[in-house]
């Protein structure tokens, strides 16, 4: 059984936030959640300023606090690495938003897509309601709908329960790569399973020294990042006093 | 209350009224959905959970009570015994009630018993309060029914003071095993939760007791002085108790550096203090045990009430704070659509949940206190 993980090339990534619009369409999350995402960080003051990009998503951890602490087993571990959740049989204490390192889980607080499911015309006669759109897009409550996301999951989530970065599972189980890294313009992003030597996501962690968001807490996260991106320049100098 | 003061059917009316716009806000928050309440990916756990953490512990505190006539065979307690163990079912029923409005589906929570997770925390807590709740009331079926020394009534009240003992340390571990969140993790939160248990479930059986007293108008016999200058030395040395735990609580989050620690304390003191001391602490904790260790006050009815009023509310406050100061900054990608510092104001529905949880508690104390005789001894 492979265990996947993903290898983010930092110095590759331009930041562009394809993968988090990608993701949005292909998993048809809502507004205000965030499966793929950014930590932003701006170091120094001005004008000796830097800028820090890391794109971020679940981290599919061996030792998840989420699975560990969701009562009903909603979150769970599949037998190839990927934190999965069930929304059946999720009761919505969001424990696993509460215990969550990397803050990359989210709750339905509503009926999601509430803007696809407005009954009111924007010009009265003029344009479409947002729901006669959807019908006539052939969608299913948005217009751009992916009823492939069905095949292992919920497509949309309903309100109460919450969810998450499934490494596109879906798309995995028909040979495809996460919609994520299929969508990055720059290859940045690196999938395959860790526990082949001959993979490249293995290849490319023995040849750089990675790191992992706060590894010190022992969650054994399976995004691994690469390749800091700097490149600046300075006049050699012993500095002075 | 009295069945036949005047006020009985506007005391009931009012509790009506309450529970009525309770149920409003559950059909709201079922319907809607839980963006009514004021809480965000960031701060997500808010006043419904915080007053189901303070009725379950305070429930926890009057089984604990309880346990001292029924397990412990303290017979002096025994004229309380009844009513307390009906009091930790209603203040426990009020607890179910806050955080089945808390929970985004109730109706998934058979798979707490289909597929349990015996790592989970939060299991753990459902599974003992579940238990702690059906063997309360078989042990009140017990009482009513006049059994109070048969092998199944004491086997009874020795699972409920087991369970009593074990449910805080649970809803403690709940926030003491999320490693990512450095101000719960550990054991501390398992041990102030009991400790609190303690004293909340203590202070209400002081004030509910001497409310009906002071209601009813009856003469407090020399037994029941006793046991309330009894319950009242258990409920000053809780008190204090808990106030040396706090008071080193604050010293070690004081004394620390650690990142996680420094944020936390920036935001502690949501009700304001003087110095690092909490109002809450101050009038919940310090002011009440002023009051009890004063030999001219402490003995005085009002002064007794208004000590062990202050401690209800100042526990509740004390479970909010912590609860808010905890979530009050986003976590990773969340700074990205979050503000550094997320503010907090109870919403209207959360409100009515807090009314509701409570309203029915008051309901079936009024009912228990009309129709199942709760001052029944064993003489009885």
């Amino acid at each position: 059984m492979p265990r996947y993980a993903m290898v983010i090339d930092l110095q590759s990534c331009v930041g562009c936030g394809s993968c988090s619009i990608s993701c949005r369409s292909e998993n048809n999350v809502p507004d205000g959640i965030y499966w793929s995402n950014k930590i932003t960080e701006t170091s120094g003051t001005f004008p000796n300023v830097r800028y820090h990009y890391i794109p971020t998503l679940c981290n599919h951890c061996d030792n998840a606090p989420c699975v560990r602490g969701c009562p009903t087993g909603a979150m769970h571990k599949l037998d190839n690495g990927i934190t999965m959740h069930d929304p059946k049989k999720c009761i919505g204490c969001k424990y696993c938003e509460f215990n969550c390192p990397y803050g990359v889980i989210y709750f339905n607080w509503r009926k999601p897509h509430p803007f696809w499911q407005q009954k009111t015309q924007l010009l009265q006669g003029g344009t479409f309601t947002p729901v006669e759109l959807t019908e006539k897009a052939g969608g299913k409550t948005i217009p751009y709908y992916n009823p492939e996301r069905e095949d292992t999951l919920a497509g949309i989530r309903p309100k109460g329960v919450v969810e998450k970065c499934t490494f596109c599972d879906h798309r995995i189980n028909k040979g495809l790569l996460p919609r994520c890294v299929e969508a990055c313009p720059a290859d940045a992003r690196i999938f395959g399973d860790i526990s082949d030597p001959d993979s490249e996501v293995s290849k490319l962690l023995g040849k750089f020294r990675p790191f992992r968001l706060r590894e010190q807490l022992g969650t054994d996260p399976h995004i691994f990042y690469i390749r800091d991106f700097n490149p600046a320049h300075y006049q050699p100098t012993k500095g002075g006093v | 209350m009295k069945q036949s003061s005047s006020l009985y059917p506007v005391w009931l009316g009012l509790i009506g009224l309450a529970i009525l716009a309770g149920l409003f806000a559950a059909f709201r928050i079922f319907t809607q959905g839980h963006y009514l309440f004021n809480a965000n990916d960031v701060l997500m756990w808010s006043l419904p959970l915080g007053v189901y953490i303070y009725l379950a512990l305070t429930s926890t505190g009057l089984t604990l009570l309880a346990s001292l006539p029924l397990v412990f065979g303290v017979k002096k307690l025994e004229p309380i015994a009844k009513r307390l163990v009906f009091l930790a079912i209603t203040t426990l029923v009020g607890g179910f009630v806050a955080i089945g409005l808390e929970l985004g589906n109730i109706f998934h929570m058979f798979y707490i018993l289909l597929s349990p997770n015996l790592s989970s925390p939060i299991w753990w807590m459902g599974f003992i309060y579940s238990v702690e709740l059906v063997v309360l009331a078989a042990k009140f079926w017990r009482l009513h029914r006049g059994d109070w020394h048969s092998l199944l009534s004491r086997m009874l009240g020795h699972i409920s003071f087991v369970a009593a003992i074990v449910a805080p340390l649970m809803i403690g571990s709940v926030f003491g095993l999320t490693e990512s969140r450095v101000t719960y993790f550990g054991p501390v939160m398992s041990i102030y939760c009991l400790l609190m248990a303690i004293l909340s479930g203590t202070a209400l059986c002081l004030f509910y007791h001497l409310l009906i007293s002071r209601i009813n108008g009856s003469h407090v016999t020399e037994d029941h002085e006793s046991i309330f200058d009894d319950i009242s030395q258990i409920f000053t040395y809780t008190l204090a108790v808990v106030l040396i735990f706090t008071l080193v609580k604050i010293v070690i989050e004081s004394a620390t550096v650690v990142p996680d620690f420094l944020n936390y304390r920036q935001y502690a003191q949501a009700f304001g203090g003087i110095g690092r001391l909490n109002t809450e602490v101050i009038l919940g904790l310090i002011l009440p045990l002023i009051l009890m260790v004063i030999p001219g006050i402490r003995t005085g009815i009002s002064s007794r009430m208004v000590a062990s009023a202050l401690v209800l509310a100042g526990t509740l406050a004390m479970h909010m704070e912590i609860l808010l100061a905890g979530q009050s900054r986003p976590i990773g990608p969340k700074a990205e659509q979050y503000p550094d510092y997320i503010s907090y104001f109870p919403s209207m529905y959360e409100w009515l949940v807090m009314l509701l949880a409570i309203a029915v508690a008051l309901l079936l104390y009024t009912m228990g206190e009309r129709y199942l005789d709760l001052k029944a001894t064993p003489e009885h």
